[in-house]
């Protein structure tokens, strides 16, 4: 599970960085959207259309306005390529 | 969301020899091979290549005139040119749902505009979200 944690968390490090493009962007489960440049409402449309198909999955509404960092993301991505 | 996955969306548009003018107005672009019939032959097309950019104008109309709801604004849209359009040739558009993310409220089309010899003129990729 943490092999696959870091892959997931290295899959949206390039995934922030294509979509933000403003350089690098430094991701762990604590990161919240005040910790990136450019990760503002708009931008996390992008994400999270993006982050559904690179993993071919779909999240619900009520999932993504709970997340409170990118761990719960994260979770949110394990939970449903187990189901 | 009131759209579903594959659905179709049609249209038929035409390069009326006012929305060419109009176009050149707004844009000012007075290149000849859009303005001038002789250079145009010159460099093998059979008249006047309409501005490509009129086919965007095209698809401003359908998202925000043709689809069910008015509460949409363009994401992004991307369009490649396959063939040139020529003045009053009507441009069969077609617009498929390619794909929906009800989380976000995004939907993306995957479009392209449909000569009468049956040529693609243009093809492209839309995405619209849905202002709630």
């Amino acid at each position: 599970m943490i092999m696959e944690r870091n892959q997931i968390i290295s899959w949206l490090k390039e995934i922030f960085e294509e979509i933000i493009d403003e350089g690098p962007v430094l991701l762990s489960d604590e990161t919240t959207a005040e910790d990136v440049d450019g990760w503002d409402s708009l931008t996390n449309i992008q994400l999270v259309v993006s982050i559904e198909k690179h993993f071919n999955i779909r999240f619900t509404s009520e999932e993504i306005i709970v997340w409170k960092n990118v761990g719960e993301m994260i979770d949110c991505i394990i939970s449903r390529k187990e189901n | 969301m009131d759209f579903l996955l594959n659905h179709c969306y049609k249209q038929r548009y035409t390069v009326t020899p006012e929305v060419y003018s109009h176009f050149q107005m707004c844009s000012k672009d007075l290149n000849p091979l859009h303005t001038d019939e002789e250079f145009a032959r010159k460099k093998g097309f059979s008249g006047k290549v309409m501005y490509g950019n009129i086919l965007n104008s095209f698809i401003s109309h359908f998202i925000g005139e043709s689809l069910p709801t008015k509460d949409v604004i363009i994401h992004s849209q991307s369009i490649s040119f396959m063939n040139p359009v020529f003045m009053n040739e009507n441009l069969d558009f077609e617009a498929v749902v390619s794909d929906l993310f009800e989380a976000v409220n995004v939907i993306q089309f995957k479009y392209k505009f449909i000569k009468p010899c049956g040529k693609i003129a243009a093809k492209g990729l839309i995405q619209i979200g849905i202002i709630v």
